[in-house]
């Protein structure tokens, strides 16, 4: 259990000198260890820190001048990347772009200040570290007063922990890209699909799928893991104690290689309070999608003194990871069963264009349910409340993957994420870049705009211009897209409340645009978050010319990546 | 009785002159016409100026209120000076907590139609006919409802000693912990 209410020195974490009034200097200690990980379903050896994994969570304060020691206790280069936090770009931690990495038995001293509060991660950016093992939590304590209340708060960090080594994965899907998806369409399912949409629907169906290399069942490319929250297994319970009453603020971060969670408390609603460590304007939901790398901040109040299980099912429903909040250790309540896998259609390849409804059958059901709500007939008396749902616009019509709440409530929306104090005045982008996400799944090559990162040139971009990315999703896969060092805008039509973020997730056949208000000199790493993506070329470096210090272009060769 | 001024609102007029001088039961944040299916708790009754023995200011934060708690005593009438220092719309609003639920329903439902804005409300949609001669006006005496820099004034009288709490009920709000207790001493 990982309590962080009160900002007590943790035992791995030393602070130094944090006494004084006005500026609050903190050190930290962090070793990178091999260590054992144990899921409850199996051991592993791994990379930890502090000699565990997840290391320990950072507690850092907003105006805090950090110094942080890693010292590297692998027989292998390391790195640590502090995800989502605002640095100097040299302090960012990605190997050739930022600097050299760190040797084994070499200790770098990472000195920064922190400019930001809220929730955000760090993680190893060399090879497959952090699907390894080799993630942490950071919290940051703000300056001034939240604009939310709680008694407690815990962090509740997920991650996809597979038996296999990183490499060994990665390795495997490059030689066979489905080896790991358990879920392929059956002979039998061809009959049944045969049956209930005719032959010929169902002959064309799977040569269009066949000719996109691709299969409905390609929601996720990585099975066979084991969901993890804060290092423990669905078996092993992590939980998380309140006393009934009590507002909880529960910090979700997905520190996963490859998996997306559909979480849900059942009998609690969470009101979001934080998206990738800013705040937005409260919104009440039964549940939320959390893509790769992202955060969200909710807060629960359980009026009632039991047990609740914390609830996240992988996108693609092959494992779910469970955790617990109770009023004391040892208690448990009902593990709900995993719903069906969804299959993605026709609008997930873009190309639903409204005349293929034969062969569109899993996106017609979702379609369906979706108008229910929209029957203004059936509405009574002042219940307006279902009036006029909006589509989800960051999903395709009729995909496969549109998320629905499991007891039909509210399901967050990235349209639902509006900034509670916008960083950046409003104005208008001076140019725009398209970034097409690209992949060629039956070789296992991810790309932006059809060439990997080894052949690329990077992204220059002028510091003080204010871009706009149009990122289109030519893949069946959904890719969560971060940039290191500078906010992603993202646009969800809000205007000067579009939420800045720090990565932005791109459903299957759709356009989503964000903004970068270009304020941090140097190079940068700008890439897909799924490690074998990221890993197989889906990556950029991102130059930032001029500025202060004019301290672009450092001559250091790209090759090593994630 | 019609004279009887229980709120005077600096700024924008709310509708917010009320006829009841006596303890009363109300519906949780009637608008319009109320609902009578919601159970009715006495939560004491708009007061009357003459009878105002204390001032307790009240200032509105994003998202949350500063004091966050106040001490009442049974029977007494205090005038409430509320002031909207955040930059979204805000809510001061004196009932029980199952009131302050079912009166966020309805605060989604101004803001689904674009009644209400994070930073405005758009008095003139709130005239609209919802069906019924229902409207989405917010003209309760335990209430105003104020956008940025707004301040106004509740004057109540504690009658009973209900539980009660002060809450914002705009969508998000409360949950996200904009609400107070009312202690009685």
């Amino acid at each position: 259990m990982r309590r962080i209410f009160t900002r007590v020195c943790a035992a791995v974490a030393t602070i130094v000198a944090a006494t004084s009034s006005v500026v609050v200097a903190g050190t930290y200690n962090l070793t990178v260890d091999p260590v054992e990980i144990d899921t409850g379903e199996f051991k592993k050896t791994g990379i930890g820190y502090n000699g565990a994994s997840p290391g320990p969570v950072l507690k850092f304060t907003e105006g805090e001048d950090v110094t942080i020691n890693v010292t590297n206790n692998l027989d292998e280069a390391t790195s640590i990347h502090w995800h989502g936090l605002i640095l100097p770009y040299k302090m960012d931690g990605v190997p050739d772009i930022s600097y050299s990495g760190i040797e084994p038995g070499e200790t770098f001293t990472y000195k920064f200040p922190i400019v930001q509060s809220g929730t955000y991660w760090f993680h190893s950016h060399s090879g497959f570290q952090e699907p390894d093992g080799a993630y942490g939590a950071i919290t940051i304590a703000p300056k001034k007063r939240e604009p939310f209340r709680y008694d407690r708060d815990y962090v509740v960090q997920l991650t996809d922990k597979h038996p296999h080594s990183g490499s060994r994965i990665m390795r495997n899907l490059k030689m066979i890209p489905d080896y790991y998806n358990r879920k392929q369409q059956k002979l039998s399912d061809f009959f049944s699909d045969a049956d209930e949409n005719g032959m010929s629907a169902t002959v064309e169906d799977r040569m269009s799928w066949g000719s996109m290399r691709m299969m409905p069942t390609d929601v996720e490319d990585l099975q066979g893991f084991t969901p993890l929250i804060n290092g423990k297994g669905p078996n092993q319970n992590w939980t998380g104690l309140f006393i009934a009453g009590e507002r909880v603020r529960l910090r979700f971060i997905n520190s996963s290689a490859m998996t997306y969670f559909d979480i849900r408390i059942p009998g609690l609603k969470m009101t979001v309070v934080a998206a990738d460590g800013n705040n937005v304007q409260p919104v009440k939901v039964d549940e939320l999608r959390i893509g790769v790398a992202e955060t969200y901040d909710v807060i629960v109040r359980a009026e009632e003194d039991k047990a609740y299980t914390i609830f996240g099912e992988s996108m693609g429903r092959s494992a779910f990871a469970r955790g617990t909040l109770a009023p004391r250790l040892g208690m448990s309540a009902p593990v709900p069963e995993m719903r069906k896998s969804p299959l993605l259609t026709m609008a997930d390849m873009g190309m639903d264009h409204g005349n293929m409804e034969g062969m569109d059958h899993s996106g017609m059901k979702m379609n369906s349910s979706s108008m229910k709500s929209m029957d203004h007939a059936s509405m009574k008396g002042m219940d307006h409340s279902k009036m006029q749902k909006p589509e989800n616009p960051f999903y395709a019509k009729r995909s496969g993957l549109i998320p629905v709440a499991e007891n039909g409530g509210k399901f967050l929306s990235y349209a639902d994420l509006k900034a509670q104090k916008p960083l950046y005045k409003d104005r208008a982008a001076t140019r725009e870049i398209e970034l097409r996400l690209t992949g060629n799944m039956e070789r296992y090559i991810w790309s932006i705009n059809g060439v990997k990162y080894d052949d690329a040139d990077p992204i220059k971009l002028q510091y003080g211009e204010r871009v706009r990315f149009k990122f289109v999703n030519e893949t069946m896969m959904t890719h969560p897209m971060h940039l290191h060092g500078m906010w992603s805008i993202l646009d969800v039509g809000a205007g000067k409340w579009d939420p800045i973020k720090h990565t932005i997730s791109v459903a299957p056949g759709t356009t989503v645009f964000s903004e970068t208000e270009v304020d941090a000199e140097g190079q940068w790493a700008f890439h897909c978050h799924l490690s074998y993506h990221a890993s197989a070329g889906m990556f950029r470096k991102i130059v930032v010319e001029g500025g202060p210090e004019n301290t672009a272009e450092q001559p250091i060769k790209k090759g090593a990546l994630q | 009785m019609k004279n009887t001024i229980v709120s005077r609102i600096s700024g924008i007029t709310l509708a917010t002159f009320v006829i009841l001088a006596s303890p009363v039961a109300f519906a949780s944040g009637s608008h319009g016409d109320g609902h009578d299916d919601v159970k009715k708790t006495t939560i004491g009754a708009p007061g009357k100026f003459a009878d105002v023995s204390r001032t307790i200011e009240i200032k509105m934060y994003d998202n949350y209120y500063s004091p966050e708690k106040i001490q009442v005593k049974k029977g007494e009438t205090v005038l409430f000076k509320i002031t909207n220092a955040g930059e979204f719309v805000h809510e001061f609003n004196i009932g029980t907590a199952a009131m302050h639920a079912e009166h966020q329903k309805e605060m989604m439902m101004m803001m689904e139609h674009g009644v209400l804005e994070a930073d405005k409300i758009n008095h003139s949609m709130m005239k609209m006919d919802m069906g019924s001669g229902k409207t989405m006006d917010h003209n309760d005496p335990n209430s105003v409802l104020l956008e940025p820099t707004k301040s106004a004034e509740i004057i109540w009288n504690f009658s009973d000693t209900a539980k009660l709490e002060f809450a914002c009920n705009v969508p998000g709000h409360y949950d996200s912990g904009m609400m107070g207790d009312v202690h009685f001493n």
